[in-house]
């Protein structure tokens, strides 16, 4: 039953490889679908190009139906499956700030990646704004760590939250993306229009 | 657009099948995955003798839970020193505290005899509590080694209806001798080691 240990079946190399694998098909995906372009990027924040809304809740979505109809037919055991703890005050705090970073600079740390890949000036400026703020974040981070690690509440999902099944759950957010989807491109023709 | 709308549609046909069919219960769980865990139990390799669980009370490196899954009335009336009450019915609800003990962690499930502490084992290997052991034939041999031997006629490890088979006039809960017998006890009874770390922790401190 998933998940695997990789290393445990194909080796310390083996799993490397799997690793490099994953991270290029990743990588190849989103430069791909245009996310290595910061306009494209930063147009999802002025509803003119809803790419990021439409690539990520495809994403989030098709991956929920997946684990959760292979937890169902006993392929996988979610409870050895990690999920990130959910640490409500400080996550607020730094999706606002990744936010306001995000439409400045046009790029979250994986796309900056991604960009920097095909030699982008701006990217790689960005990379380097990340290292010097994970370098200030670290050195600064016992100042407001009780406030960084409070709030701690576990393994915490949208189903723990509407004390629903986790199958209802992925039906609410497969029926929010369709809603947001089709919304979206309701919003981006009339600013379209509108600049017309 | 054809090719979006069909995908929309696989998706929400997807996720409401999912919704109805539900996600697998604990229930659910343990017939799955029975092949993997029952093996365990018919070596008894997860029944840890009185012994080996006194020794390892002493053992400051090991992140130890000892979980008494009993009714409230048999803890009220008998209960080891380091216990924590967690009765069946609740046993679910700490199955994330005690997967998150970390490699030194240890939980030890405690019943009269073992059927209890049996099904509470079998719930938390299967909600990912990986380091839980059985105290081998319960509180009942508990008190057979390290109390008064029970008037009753002492069941074999592994049998016995899940009864506290000895005598209390009153509850003492974890007054009773027994409850913290000396450590000595541990060092003088013969046992067969069997609980394993999930890594191996190294002993520290101390003076000198």
């Amino acid at each position: 039953m998933a998940p695997l240990d990789i290393v445990a079946v194909a080796g310390t190399t083996g799993a490397i490889v799997v690793y490099l694998l994953i991270g290029f098909a990743f990588g190849f995906i989103l430069e791909s679908v245009g996310f290595g372009d910061s306009r494209k990027l930063a147009g999802q924040f002025y509803f003119k190009e809803m790419t990021v809304l439409k690539v990520m809740f495809t994403a989030i979505v098709t991956a929920a139906v997946l684990i959760f109809w292979s937890v169902a037919l006993g392929l996988l055991d979610y409870d050895a499956v990690w999920v990130n703890p959910t640490y409500l005050p400080s996550g607020i705090l730094g999706g606002i700030i990744m936010g306001v970073g995000f439409v400045i600079g046009g790029y979250c740390p994986g796309t900056s990646l991604v960009a920097a890949s095909t030699l982008k000036l701006d990217a790689f400026f960005f990379v380097g704004g990340i290292i010097v703020g994970v370098f200030f974040f670290g050195e600064s981070a016992g100042l407001f760590k009780d406030f960084f690690e409070g709030g701690n509440a576990g393994r915490f999902t949208l189903a723990d939250w509407l004390g629903v099944d986790m199958g209802v759950a992925v039906f609410l957010v497969s029926l929010m993306a369709v809603v947001l989807f089709w919304g979206g491109d309701k919003i981006t023709a009339m600013v379209q229009s509108h600049k017309g | 657009m054809k090719a979006t709308v069909i995908g929309a549609l696989v998706v929400l046909v997807a996720s409401a099948a999912l919704a109805l069919k539900g996600q697998p219960t604990v229930e659910d769980k343990w017939r799955l995955r029975a092949a993997e865990f029952e093996p365990k139990l018919k070596s008894r390799e997860v029944f840890i003798d009185a012994g080996e669980l006194l020794a390892t009370m002493q053992e400051d490196a090991i992140n130890l839970v000892v979980a008494d899954v009993r009714s409230e009335r048999d803890w009220n009336v008998f209960r080891l020193l380091e216990a924590e009450h967690v009765p069946l019915g609740r046993i679910d609800n700490q199955a994330p505290r005690f997967a998150k003990l970390g490699d030194s962690g240890v939980v030890v499930l405690v019943s009269n005899d073992e059927a209890a502490a049996v099904e509470a084992w079998k719930r938390l290997m299967v909600q990912g509590a990986p380091n839980a052991y059985i105290l081998e034939g319960g509180v009942n041999r508990w008190l057979d080694i390290y109390g008064e031997p029970a008037a009753e006629r002492q069941a074999a490890p592994g049998q016995g209806n899940d009864t506290l088979r000895h005598p209390f006039a009153v509850a003492l809960g974890a007054r009773h001798p027994a409850s913290h017998p000396d450590a000595h006890h541990a060092a003088k009874r013969e046992f067969e080691k069997k609980i394993k770390l999930l890594k191996k922790v190294t002993k520290t401190g101390g003076c000198g």
